[in-house]
């Protein structure tokens, strides 16, 4: 069902060198940028996007409009930050805008600056995306040969600069205070909250920092307008996104649909569903920080608010599928090890509870186990939730715990198990 | 002129200037090598350092660029390196030090030319990467975070690359390799040690050693529990294997200095400092 698939920020995408300016522009790019600047008001702007009920792409599904709504006016300087450290095991969207469309993220990014009366964006790339930085770097520098980032843009007063940096390899990184933390120099640690961002950010001042995809999509809403967006899909989280499906699926890849479309039609009907002869054991609908739901969910509306009421979250719309050939404890063992390595130690929750129940599965999978351990898992799933800085150390368990309780028996398995080293 | 007053008004200084008015050894102070080969690395990219530093509305965030950009060319962060980022962002050696341990990209030791880092998370797992991580590990001959005794590969299992359509996948060199294979491993390798492989080699100044990490991913991270391997028994208070955590500690000699025992004990193996001490 092709109709399912609703290319915007994807179109083009294998077909045109979207890294080409001219090619971006002949497309309709760039113009919304000098509409923006040159006919509409900050003021304008922002209510076009408030109208959209546009909700953060990154993970969290924060209301843009509001996010934006949250910086005092208190005449300091203010920061538009993109967010491009996209880590979530089994995203890519972010790689894949990035590396086929920069134009799009640089227009969004500075119609979002300018919104929001900043003159001094960044863009934060992940370290590992060397090839996309440097793609992001020669878009950049066709923006400013065409006039579209410098001083006095379209014959205003209005004065953009944007600039790019790249990381060096932190998942945490891509958590806000982390980002800015790294950004300004430091060890990529998540400050304490409040004051939040949007008060006490970058360098101390107001700062907004949003996903690549949320940025993406204001060049569209300002084109087609706030009803366009907000008419698609359920009331509460509207509009169109980019959905990462990877694990055992027959076409992996990015799909664009229409928020509200169920789980099950982004697995069967866009990609191509399960390996002949498989069954359905579950689905990471949010990414590696998200619980797993299962068969009765498949029917689920794949939006902000159903996803949750399921129990899991949309997170960064990445789903992991997986068939009856999963092992539920290496899978739980690769995320868990993920977390365990990227908790930046601030909190001991996170930094012991993740390490502690890193060394259980290992226990578990080298055929060591003892039967309390499942119960140990357990419990010491549910005593790290809530007791962070940041969204890390809540990230660990959902998944682990869901699995758990669901297949038992795969975990107990192991534990009867004579001695046998695993790979690790 | 010092290098205080430089820091402060922003201005950074040629390596000849610096030179001149401190001394080399001011602002490198951990010199590795004989001879100018950094200083004239220096002046060589001081064009680039300068605009890379005046992006930024503060100094500092410069850090991480700079970093990049002198592994770039030395193929690590060398000790020289480092003080020479501290002395360009206006921070403490140590501080910079502090900051670049903190991420996985940057090297604080030589290499090899080739970094090859498999992705070991979760959708390259269920595609078999545990399997394609096996061989590679075996054809390379060596284990995670190792470098090959000749230099030339060094291997690493990182985690989630943002590319799980095209699992298994890897980076050499950062650049992406998608759908390994046994074929393509064989055939990357092969490439490479014909010196023929399509990604270029990352500069080597300094023979690199067996292992890159400085004490990261040891699996080791709190200290109270080393060589505890259950997590029931931790060794906390009212748990009977407090003992066996007691044994641990006492019979680990990085603990030793904690406690005044170790100083009977050095006085009696050593009676000069007993003597000093009067």
């Amino acid at each position: 069902m092709p109709e399912l698939i609703t290319p915007i920020l994807t179109k083009g995408i294998g077909e045109l060198n979207l890294r080409d300016l001219a090619v971006y522009a002949a497309q309709g790019g760039y113009e919304q940028l000098r509409r923006a600047i040159a006919e509409l008001s900050p003021k304008a702007v922002s209510d076009i996007c408030n109208g959209s009920n546009l909700r953060g792409r990154g993970g969290a599904g924060f209301p843009t409009g509001r996010k934006w709504s949250f910086l005092p006016n208190n005449g300091h300087p203010r920061y538009l930050v993109c967010n491009c450290d996209e880590a979530e095991p089994g995203t890519f969207k972010d790689h894949m805008l990035l590396e086929q469309t920069p134009h799009q993220i640089i227009e969004g990014m500075l119609i979002g600056a300018y919104a929001i009366g900043c003159t001094h964006a960044y863009i934060y790339i992940r370290g590992e995306f060397k090839r996309g930085y440097e793609i992001m770097r020669d878009a950049v520098r066709q923006a400013r040969d065409a006039g579209f980032i410098g001083e006095k843009l379209f014959g205003t007063d209005t004065n953009l600069e944007l600039t790019i940096h790249r990381g060096a390899g932190a998942y945490i990184c891509g958590e806000e205070t982390g980002l800015l933390n790294s950004l300004e120099g430091k060890r990529g640690e998540p400050r304490l909250k409040p004051p939040f961002p949007a008060v006490k950010g970058l360098y101390g001042e107001p700062t907004v920092v949003n996903n690549v995809e949320t940025l993406a999509y204001l060049p569209y809403i300002m084109r087609n307008g706030s009803e366009w967006f907000a008419k698609v899909g359920p009331e509460r989280s509207p509009g169109y996104k980019v959905v990462s499906i990877s694990g055992h699926v027959v076409k992996p890849g990015n799909y664009e649909v229409a928020l509200g479309i169920t789980i099950r039609q982004l697995i069967y009907d866009c990609a191509g569903g399960l390996r002949p002869g498989r069954t359905f054991m579950g689905v990471q609908p949010g990414g590696g920080s998200s619980a797993c739901l299962f068969e009765e969910h498949l029917d689920v509306s794949y939006d902000f608010d159903s996803v949750t009421k399921a129990g899991s979250m949309l997170g960064s719309g990445a789903m992991v599928v997986f068939d009856d050939t999963t092992d539920f404890v290496k899978a739980s063992y690769a995320l868990i090890r993920f977390f365990s390595h990227e908790s930046c130690g601030q909190c001991t929750p996170c930094r012991e509870g993740g390490h502690w129940l890193q060394r259980t599965l290992e226990r578990i999978l080298d055929g060591r186990g003892v039967d309390s351990d499942v119960d140990v898992i357990k419990s010491a799933a549910h005593q790290l939730t809530g007791l962070n800085l940041c969204a890390l150390g809540d990230s660990i368990e959902p998944f682990l715990a869901s699995v758990i309780t669901r297949y038992e028996d795969q975990f107990r398995a192991y534990i009867k198990r004579p001695a046998q080293r695993v790979a690790v | 002129m010092t290098t205080q007053s430089d820091a402060a008004t922003g201005v950074h200084p040629g390596p000849d200037a610096v030179a001149a008015a401190i001394g080399p050894a001011d602002w490198s102070p951990h010199v590795q090598r004989a001879g100018n080969a950094f200083d004239a690395l220096y002046a060589q990219l001081l064009p680039q350092i300068e605009p890379m530093i005046a992006q930024y509305e503060q100094k500092r965030s410069a850090l991480i660029p700079l970093a990049h950009l002198f592994q770039e060319h030395e193929g690590y962060v060398s000790a020289d390196a480092l003080a020479v980022i501290a002395h360009l962002v206006g921070e403490t050696p140590a501080t910079v030090e502090s900051t670049i341990s903190f991420y996985t990209l940057l090297f604080r030791r030589p290499v090899g030319k080739y970094m090859i880092q498999i992705c070991r998370n979760l959708s390259c797992m269920l595609n078999g990467a545990e399997e394609i991580m096996a061989y590679a590990r075996e054809q390379i001959g060596v284990q995670h975070h190792e470098t090959t005794a000749d230099g030339l590969m060094s291997y690493e299992e990182v985690e989630c690359l943002a590319a799980c359509d095209r699992a298994p996948c890897a980076q050499v060199n950062l650049e992406f390799v998608y759908d390994l294979t046994r074929e393509s491993v064989d055939a990357m390798l092969a490439a490479i040690r014909a010196g023929s492989y399509a990604i270029a080699p990352l500069p080597q100044t300094v023979r690199p050693g067996r292992s890159w990490k400085v004490a990261q991913d040891t699996g080791l991270k709190s200290a109270g529990a080393l060589g505890v391997s259950n997590p029931n028994n931790a060794g906390g208070v009212g748990d009977a294997s407090g003992l066996v955590m007691f044994d641990l500690i006492v019979g680990r000699p990085q603990y030793e200095t904690r406690s005044n025992e170790r100083l009977v004990h050095e006085t009696a193996l050593r009676p000069e400092l007993a003597e000093a001490d009067h």
